[in-house]
């Protein structure tokens, strides 16, 4: 092994690659989904906030102004219940629930006033200010004092919260597995397909740089690729958070692994298309963990079966639930271990492919 | 004695049943031209793969420059540039940046890409992606990289096939220059032509086996016919074509008479080529 020439071969492929059509269709796809997910369950094109009210006084006082409000869509309700489900499966963002004699109490100074607001789990924060402001501008109007003296004790109660996650949460994993897995597991892998096919391998390996140089420079982009992947996913899903460190030390086992497949396999694989066969019969396996979070209802345990949790939960941890090192100890372990096992494969690889190089040419 | 610059013993090499390579030995000196003939799957591949550290020989050993080819391989190719059969060049990159990548990996100091290109007849397009490059052009880039760590051997594999007359003058050109300041050249080829012009010595590989080594003058002395083809103009106006051997007791009469009593147009030396000397050592042609 020669780190100089290592170092050379690193820079001949971040050259290469920037030319290729594959790596950067690879690099630039989760960073292309990720935001789009970002508009489409963000605040850019968030839709019309959605209001429901149960009014059992029927009274227009209070509920005319939001009737007609232009930015919000507000529907009257008959009954809590209806009001509660309507919320529950996500027809309204926020659900109010007055109670009897609201609108005469707005105008008692002295009458002391509760009520429910149900708030549906997925609700944006952009919709759920937009309403709340729409709420405040609707009550002081109805009885003409400001907003600092309304006499009104709001009881918020989320609907489903346990188990109620936003898309951008509930697809940050899967885009995780596929900035870092693919960023770390494509580079490689084509990169060395490409030097096999235009039978550049032969000439490195006939100067004095070994297989393992090669095969080394390879892996090591691979692996810095996924580490600045994964570290831009979180960013842009704001889930660069907790504890970085534990968070950088999770991406680089997970751009290790990624880069040792990548390379396993495209040593393994005679051409591109059979690689790209076989990228297509085992995604799947890779992607799994990520599509199964999409379902929350899906119980863990199955997840647990995919290599890529153990590269996605800790990362999660993390970020989302501001997990230590000791919760997700278990799964920086696994992770290491399948890492290690990668690499003897590596290992054992490079010697059988060598004598392989030079009868294919 | 110096020291051969390579030293095959015994070696052979099989592709499962196919024996490639069967027990060849030979030496050459440093600063020998040593073309390696033969037909398509003769072995000539096989010799310069494992020569190269490209295959590990199943049997038998070589030196190159007296280190041992299995044992010094990395030591071994820092002294060698090869140019290949197929053009394996960086075709995305310009051919400044194929020739410092090598030189890097070389760990050549003040490697001057430019000097080079110029030798190989690349200057003025030096910046221009390698795909644009024609044939030729691709292996004369092809010929500059080997030549890129000013190598002590040079392990050539067909470097003339299929490209025009200018660029395989150029490419001769080179291999001359790079003998002239004693570079070892392990030329292999089955252009018969070319093998005679630049060859010190030619071996003859046919199914594995060396049949024949020497220089191409002793090759064809020894198995070619000494004749002279004479054009001669008959009073009729009639050309006749007649063939004098040289090593007969009547030779110097038939050629005085000759002379004397006709009206000579041309005369050929009748000297046999490499590709004949091969089909009658071997039974065989170079195309085959």
């Amino acid at each position: 092994m020669n780190i100089q020439r290592i170092a050379v071969l690193m820079g001949k492929d971040a050259r290469l690659g920037a030319t290729n059509f594959m790596a950067v269709y690879v690099l630039v796809m989760p960073v292309i989904i990720s935001l789009l997910i970002a508009l489409v369950f963000g605040d850019l094109l968030a839709q019309t906030p959605r209001l429901g009210i149960y009014d059992p006084d029927g009274s227009e006082k209070f509920t005319r102004p939001l009737l007609d409000h232009p930015s919000i869509n507000t529907t009257l309700y008959d009954s809590d219940a209806a009001l509660q489900s309507a919320v529950e499966r996500g027809s309204e963002e926020l659900g109010l629930s007055l109670p009897a004699g609201f609108a005469a109490a707005l105008e008692d100074d002295s009458a002391e006033i509760d009520f429910t607001a149900y708030r549906w789990g997925e609700a944006g924060v952009r919709n759920l200010l937009l309403l709340e402001s729409a709420l405040a501008r609707a009550m002081t109007e109805g009885i003409g004092t400001s907003i600092d003296q309304l006499p009104v004790t709001v009881n918020a109660e989320q609907i489903g919260a346990a188990n109620t996650q936003t898309w951008s949460q509930r697809l940050l994993p899967l885009l995780l597995i596929m900035a870092i897995v693919l960023g770390g597991l494509f580079f490689p892998a084509a990169s060395l397909l490409d030097e096999k096919k235009n039978r550049t391998l032969v000439a490195l390996t006939s100067t004095p740089t070994s297989l393992l140089d090669v095969y080394l420079s390879k892996t090591l982009i691979g692996f810095i690729l996924s580490g600045i992947m994964g570290t831009i996913i979180l960013l842009i899903n704001s889930a660069f958070a907790g504890q970085v460190a534990l968070l950088l030390l999770v991406i680089a086992l997970g751009g290790l692994m990624s880069s040792a497949f990548g390379i396993v396999l495209g040593s393994v694989s005679k051409d591109m298309d059979t690689f790209l066969g076989i990228i297509k019969a085992v995604g799947i396996l890779l992607y799994a963990p990520g599509i199964l979070k999409i379902f929350p209802q899906v119980p863990e345990w199955i997840g647990r079966l995919f290599p890529t949790y153990y590269l996605m939960n800790p990362l999660l941890e993390v970020s989302q639930n501001g997990a230590g090192f000791a919760e997700i100890a278990l799964d920086i372990a696994v992770l290491a271990l399948i890492s290690v096992a990668l690499l003897v494969l590596l290992n054992s690889v490079i010697g059988r492919q060598q004598q392989k190089l030079a009868l294919e040419t | 004695m110096a020291q051969p610059a390579i030293s095959v013993k015994d070696l052979s090499f099989s592709y499962g049943d196919i024996l490639a390579v069967d027990d060849i030995s030979f030496d050459v000196a440093g600063g020998e031209v040593i073309g390696f003939l033969g037909p398509n799957g003769a072995g000539k591949s096989t010799v310069v793969k494992m020569l190269t550290g490209q295959l590990t020989p199943q049997n038998g050993s070589a030196t190159l420059l007296g280190m041992d080819i299995v044992k010094e391989r990395k030591q071994v190719q820092q002294e060698f540039g090869i140019s290949f059969e197929f053009t394996n060049l960086y075709e995305q990159m310009s051919a400044v940046e194929n020739l410092n990548l090598f030189a890097k990996l070389y760990k050549v100091a003040n490697f001057d890409a430019m000097n080079l290109l110029e030798k190989v007849g690349l200057g003025g397009r030096e910046k221009e992606h390698v795909a644009n490059y024609s044939k030729g052009m691709k292996q004369r880039l092809m010929m500059a990289r080997a030549l890129v760590s000013d190598p002590q051997m040079l392990f050539l594999d067909e470097p003339t096939d299929g490209l025009d007359p200018v660029s395989t003058e150029t490419i001769h050109t080179l291999i001359r220059a790079a003998t002239q300041q004693g570079t070892t050249v392990f030329l292999t080829t089955h252009d018969m032509v070319e093998a005679d012009k630049l060859s010190d010595r030619v071996a003859f590989l046919n199914q594995g086996k060396i049949v024949a080594l020497d220089t191409p003058a002793r090759l064809k002395q020894r198995f070619g016919m000494r004749a002279l083809k004479v054009e001669v103009e008959r009073p009729n106006g009639d050309i006749e074509v007649r063939e004098v051997t040289l090593d007969e007791d009547q030779t110097p009469q038939t050629v005085f008479d000759l002379l004397k009593n006709e009206r000579i147009l041309t005369v050929h030396s009748e000297e046999a080529t490499l590709e004949d000397i091969f089909f009658d050592i071997t039974g065989r042609g170079l195309q085959g």
